[in-house]
């Protein structure tokens, strides 16, 4: 009985003390997460953003110039130029399974949809220096002004190719040594990207 | 009663938990590949391991023998998740790098091997520096390794480039198995001048 009060007693002492630490850092903790998701759509939609901006500025200028709005139950971000009028592009974000975890990651495209402005990864588990690579900036930056189109048969948007093989302007280069990772990314962010198309055309018919 | 430098040293050294112990292996082989992720690994079982020691140290008299463990993980788990807490408010981009390592520190077996040996038996002072000597026993032996497996793996140290550009990297280095074969090297040569120093015989 003695063991069952000390136990309870230890165990609420231990808990209120996690859960104080917890609240006590609970909002910095949500606005590290959100500074880092605006940082990453504002790099999507190719908004210029100085390196080193405080949490203020950025979310100001992300304010000013990112709309979000709900499609059929995903965020679909709109990037607005200086003026507040003309559309940059949108943003949507993508996901699947990689080699050892889920993938997530964030992709733009142009106004008209016929090409990607940019994309970045925000969460993976993938091996550091293999698959871990597709945040390296050389392999996200292969995906800049890659030409869209939505599947039509077995035909995909793009393919990663062994380094020094593209052929099309739709061949990128896959990471080295790290094969399973690639060929996840390259079959969900195919998928998602014709998911995405089709979203964003229906919603740009919509508003017409 | 030992004095507390000999404990500290004990730790450190003679007993050191990954090198004579073999224990911590599981994080010992996960976070070697980068300098940096050593570091904070380090700095969040330093703390973890000290302050579990002492608390379980300073509740040594009052905690019924039979949920001594149940009372251990407890205070473990709590320590463990005020750093993960910290170092994501704090350090939001290693906190990116360490994923789901920072709350695996629960599992070390250090911690636990430390609070039931010496902590439940030690005042709470001598327990503190047994945790101390112990952790940075551990974190040395990390330090060296990744010390190791970031140059080979990556040709960067802490992320400055060590090792010319053409330096082919050596992908074993980055996974898993470099830390093994890094770690069992280190081994062999240490126990070989343990044993011609004479200090094992007898």
């Amino acid at each position: 009985m003695l063991s069952v009060v000390y136990m309870f007693l230890i165990t609420l002492f231990f808990a209120s003390l996690v859960s104080s630490v917890k609240l006590l850092n609970d909002q910095k903790i949500e606005r590290n997460q959100t500074i880092k998701l605006q940082k990453i759509i504002l790099k999507v939609l190719q908004i210029p953003v100085q390196g080193q901006m405080t949490g203020e500025e950025l979310a100001r200028i992300y304010t000013d110039r990112v709309e979000e709005i709900d499609v059929n139950g995903r965020t679909l971000f709109i990037g607005y130029a200086e003026d507040g009028q003309t559309i940059l592009g949108y943003a949507m974000p993508v996901g699947g399974p990689g080699f050892w975890g889920p993938i997530r990651g964030m992709v733009g495209v142009s106004p008209d949809a016929t090409k990607v402005l940019g994309l970045a990864f925000i969460k993976h588990s993938e091996t550091p220096g293999l698959g871990g690579r597709i945040t390296e900036p050389w392999f996200t930056g292969q995906f800049k002004d890659l030409p869209l189109h939505p599947i039509k048969g077995d035909q995909n948007i793009f393919y990663l190719k062994p380094e020094g093989t593209a052929q099309a302007a739709n061949d990128l280069d896959t990471i080295t040594g790290a094969t399973n990772t690639s060929s996840a990314v390259e079959t969900f962010l195919n998928q998602e990207l014709d998911h995405f198309l089709k979203k964003l055309w229906g919603s740009i018919e919509e508003t017409k | 009663m030992q004095p507390k430098k000999q404990i500290f040293l004990t730790g450190l050294w003679k007993d050191n938990p990954v090198l004579r112990q073999i224990l911590g292996i599981c994080s010992t082989l996960a976070v070697t590949n980068l300098m940096i992720n050593t570091l904070v690994m380090d700095a969040g079982l330093i703390f973890t391991v000290c302050m579990s020691s002492l608390t379980v140290s300073l509740l040594r008299n009052v905690t019924p023998v039979r949920i001594r463990m149940m009372v251990q993980t407890l205070i473990i788990a709590s320590y463990v998740i005020i750093v993960d807490i910290m170092i994501k408010a704090y350090l939001p981009d290693i906190s990116e790098a360490l994923g789901p390592y920072v709350a695996l520190i629960i599992t070390n077996c250090i911690i636990m091997g430390r609070c039931e040996a010496f902590a439940r038996h030690n005042p709470p002072l001598s327990s503190f520096f047994d945790g101390l000597g112990m952790s940075l026993g551990y974190s040395l032996v990390l330090i060296a390794i990744a010390f190791v497996r970031e140059p080979l793996g990556f040709g960067t140290l802490l992320g400055f480039r060590v090792l010319p550009e053409g330096f082919v990297h050596w992908t074993v280095m980055i996974m898993a198995p470099g830390a093994f074969f890094t770690l069992g090297i280190m081994v062999w040569i240490l126990e070989h001048f343990r044993l011609q120093s004479g200090e094992e015989k007898g």
